[in-house]
């Protein structure tokens, strides 16, 4: 399966929140890979742990590939060379876990015919050795979700079932950048429609992920005064009446990732040591990701 | 308040959810077996509150809150919960059309007969009921509602097919009810001196006057009700008799039968050969009377005629409905508080022209006079009267006070409850049948919150409020308490322990009773807190000082003092601010604020004194 994560603006945890569904999937005992698309900013090696390709890769990345410049894009085996100790060795049932990073100083570029080509070579050849593939695209409208568009378009991709994750923060103005991203003018339906998309088929495939979410009535926030709680409150009912409006509500979300401090402070993978040994990060943050892993292969269920 | 709708109204779908739905299927009946009366109940323990609250809203499941769906986990996820309701729906109008396509109203399990050696006739069971018009009214409301609001959110054909499906056979059911009624409304004309006159005038003559200026009386205040009755009833059921109501001696009584009259008339607006013949009797009943009232009443609410759920034909039916329905409710409120001397209604229990008397009928007659006291903006002293008869209610019902040894009340009023006899007109078709009621404590409290939405005096208000949470102790102790149904009603057993019979299935009949008190009660606490006049002049007054002593403050430029003085009078300024804001909606809460304003500008006003006695 292809998943493309995208996102309606930057700063919503999209990286940091695909690559930890990844990883979760991987725990999972499916056999995963993460393409680093977001050609701009390629910081997904951070994430891994991966210290060599933290700004992006210097041996030929998926930038250069797509360019022409190289035959192979890097693969990095994260259970092999992540220096995080938590991340050495496979744990015993898990799948693959392998990285293919950006290029170092790479930028955004024009889509033309051929790097439409080789970029279905690849996913094809991906998909192939692996169960899941995730594209992690660049923010907003941006040259790799065309390029996505355009690829998923192509005769050789359609057998492949290919799913869109829309990250957002939950908050007001993300809500409505998110539907305008994946439903407004010039977003994604938009777009794909003119590739030669399904407009249906598409839209069915398109599912949202609420990042940064405050929930108002969960533990942690124990220590807010009463009338913060109810203004959150408020505020709560208020935003999902709006993206039930938008047509962006529950029927469309795949799920939400809580506030966490960790990923306050630091984008990075978080393991079961960070939960249970150090107590760092809250359990409730780990629980959605694996939700958000299995649910990516459930059944999307138009109503 | 301790009766918390929410809350109660999330434990009852709870109980809703696990009872109805188990191993992938709807499970229909509850205390009767299935029929169409209990099924409609049932579907309205859930509907009701759906349509009526919209927070508990099924119809747009991206805004179905979390805490209902948790209360629904057990039939699914947001996306099933709706689509699974579709489907109950499709299956109770499938169990209640006949193959033909004619729509059955019947009574079925809830028959029972007088005589328990001889079950009711499989022809006796088939009779159509006006109890199930009444539910179906509301219910098919609730569905037209409902399926078009789902329509909105769902994409796939399959589901917008059978959606519109949905829409559309409720729609006919709804015809098919209103029809119903207008074929079981009564006029029953008598004279004077029959049994039944005499048995009206004992009720209403409070005042023992002369019978002759009794009649002439009653029939004076009645003016408006006869010429109606005479001149506008055109269709359906009653229109014969309209003509005999002019006789000076003749007196009358107006309401709805228990079932479609014998030869009662078709009425146009719906296929004719599927109007089937009833058998009952020409006259009203009052508990079928509040029943059918209360169903139509949801024909003309704010929200049927906003979101247009009836069609044109549907509009004339409820517009002839609509007569009825105000003739009857000022016949019965005429009745209720007739004569110079104590109501009617206070001559506890209510005795009926058949000669029945029972308190159950005194909270009937009381229902439908105080539906006409908003009409009429009832002063406060109807409205405690009201109120009084109500608590009076409750302790004769046992309710508010504790039973004697061998009370009849508690058999009478609770288990086995208000048994209907249903009288046949013409030829008998089977044993006698009754219609049992046990409902009466959800239906005072079903009252009470109807007269609480109608205060405005705070006093009175809180005497009705008491009167709810003793109401609803008592009937939190009668709920089931295992298994599945926790949460469900009825155990009469747990609340008075003389009473030994225990039931393992929930009565539909006095949950949906419950539900619609609950509903009701919601509205009342979603409304702003009653004002009380005296606080709000207090208030104004003080909320005037305190304006007054804060410009002093800012004569003397305390608002130029350093960053502590200018928090306090920033803070002073912002409280009164809101006080102002407030104090027309909430005066006690502004009357709090600007207390606090005062004791702060005070202790300012405190330390300037001290700082002048060294001079």
């Amino acid at each position: 399966m292809l998943v493309f994560a995208t996102s309606d603006k930057g700063g919503t945890g999209r990286t940091v929140t695909s690559s930890n569904i990844v990883y979760r999937r991987a725990l999972q005992g499916s056999d995963v890979c993460y393409l680093d698309f977001d050609f701009g900013a390629p910081t997904a090696g951070a994430i891994f742990g991966i210290h060599t390709v933290q700004r992006g890769t210097k041996d030929g990345g998926l930038h250069r590939y797509i360019q022409g410049a190289i035959d192979e894009p890097q693969r990095i085996d994260v259970w092999a060379e992540s220096e995080r100790t938590s991340l050495c060795g496979r744990p015993s049932g898990a799948g693959e876990l392998v990285l293919l990073p950006g290029d170092e100083g790479g930028s955004e570029f024009v889509v033309d015919d051929e790097s439409v080509d080789r970029c279905v070579d690849l996913l094809v050849q991906l998909n192939d050795s692996y169960d899941i593939v995730l594209m992690d695209l660049s923010a907003g409208r941006s040259f790799a979700t065309e390029l996505a568009l355009r690829v998923t378009a192509r005769d050789e991709l359609r057998s492949i079932p290919t799913r869109w994750l829309v990250f957002h923060r939950w908050t007001r103005q993300h809500v409505i950048a998110a539907h305008g991203l994946a439903l407004g003018v010039g977003g994604i339906l938009d777009l794909g429609k003119g590739f030669g998309h399904d407009h249906d088929e598409l839209q069915s495939a398109i599912r949202f992920v609420r990042t940064v979410v405050v929930n108002p009535s969960s533990e942690q926030l124990a220590g807010l005064r009463a009338a913060q709680i109810t203004w959150l409150r408020q505020m709560d009912r208020d935003l999902n009446q709006l993206a039930g409006n938008l047509g962006i509500g529950r029927l469309v979300t795949l799920g939400s990732v809580p506030l966490d401090p960790v990923l306050q402070w630091r984008e990075q993978l978080i393991t079961d040591s960070d939960t249970m040994l150090r107590e760092i990060a809250n359990p409730a943050t780990v629980e959605s990701f694996e939700a958000l892993a299995k649910g990516l292969t459930d059944d999307w269920i138009t109503i | 308040m301790r009766v918390r709708p929410r809350l109660h109204l999330l434990e009852i779908w709870r109980g809703v959810a696990t009872t109805s739905y188990n191993d992938n299927k709807w499970t229909w009946g509850g205390r009767f077996e299935s029929n169409s009366v209990s099924d409609a109940q049932q579907l309205l323990c859930l509907m009701f509150p759906a349509t009526e609250i919209s927070s508990f809203g099924l119809g747009n499941p991206d805004r179905t809150e979390e805490a209902t769906l948790e209360a629904l986990a057990n039939l699914g996820g947001a996306q099933k919960i709706p689509l699974l309701i579709v489907q109950v729906l499709h299956e109770y109008l499938d169990r209640y059309t006949a193959d033909d396509g004619t729509p059955l109203f019947s009574g079925g399990s809830h028959f029972l007969s007088r005589d328990p050696d001889s079950p009711p006739t499989q022809a006796q069971l088939e009779l159509d009921v006006v109890e199930s018009f009444a539910a179906s009214v509301t219910l098919m409301l609730a569905t037209i509602s409902f399926a078009r609001s789902l329509q909105r959110s769902v994409k796939r054909e399959e589901h917008l097919s059978s959606l519109r499906q949905l829409e559309e056979r409720a729609g006919r059911r709804l015809t098919a009810a209103m029809v119903g009624l207008l074929r079981s409304f009564t006029i029953n004309t008598f004279e004077e001196t029959s049994r039944m006159g005499q048995a009206l005038l004992r009720s209403v003559n409070q005042a023992g006057l002369p019978e002759r200026r009794v009649v002439h009386d009653l029939r004076h205040e009645l003016r408006d009700v006869i010429a109606g009755l005479r001149d506008e009833i055109q269709i359906g059921s009653g229109q014969s008799k309209g003509g005999d109501l002019d006789s000076p001696n003749l007196l009358f009584e107006c309401g709805w039968s228990w079932g479609v009259i014998r030869d009662a008339e078709r009425v146009p607006f719906f296929d004719l050969s599927q109007q089937r013949d009833g058998v009952a009797s020409d006259e009203p009943y009052l508990y079928f009377t509040m029943v059918a009232l209360d169903a139509i009443a949801d024909l003309f609410t704010e929200r049927t005629r906003r979101a247009s759920l009836l069609d044109e034909d549907q509009q004339r039916l409820a517009r002839a409905l609509q007569i009825r329905w105000d003739l009857t409710q000022e016949y019965w409120a005429v009745l209720a508080d007739f004569g110079p001397a104590q109501w009617p209604l206070e001559d506890i229990p209510w005795r009926a022209t058949d000669e029945i008397e029972s308190d159950y009928l005194s909270v009937l007659v009381a229902g439908v006079a105080m539906r006409n006291l908003v009409e009429v903006r009832a002063d406060d002293l109807d409205l405690s009267r009201m109120g009084t008869l109500l608590s009076e209610l409750a302790n004769r019902g046992r309710i508010t006070r504790r039973p004697t040894e061998d009370d009849q009340a508690l058999q009478k009023l609770h288990d086995p409850g208000f048994q209907l006899p249903l009288v046949v007109s013409g030829e008998a078709i089977g044993p006698h049948l009754i219609w049992p009621v046990q409902d009466y404590a959800a239906v005072l409290l079903k009252r009470s919150a109807r007269l609480a939405t109608m205060l405005k005096d705070t006093d009175l208000y809180s005497d009705v409020l008491t009167l709810m949470n003793s109401l609803w102790d008592h009937l939190d102790l009668r709920r089931m308490k295992d298994g599945n149904t926790k949460t469900l009603w009825d155990q009469p057993s747990l609340a008075y322990s003389t009473l030994t019979r225990t039931y393992d299935q929930p009565s539909w009949q006095m949950t949906v009773r419950v539900v619609e008190s609950l509903v009701l009660a919601a509205g009342l606490v979603a409304n702003e807190p009653l004002r009380s006049d005296t606080l709000y002049n207090l208030t104004r007054d003080m909320i005037s000082e305190a304006e007054h002593l804060l410009d002093q403050e800012f004569l003397i430029g305390a608002d130029n003092a350093g960053p502590s003085m200018r928090r306090t009078i920033q803070s002073v300024n912002a409280n009164l601010q809101r006080a102002k804001t407030i104090l027309s909606k909430r005066p006690a809460s502004a009357h709090a604020l600007v207390s606090s304003v005062l004791l702060e500008l005070d202790t300012l006003a405190a330390a300037r004194e001290d700082s002048t006695w060294a001079r």
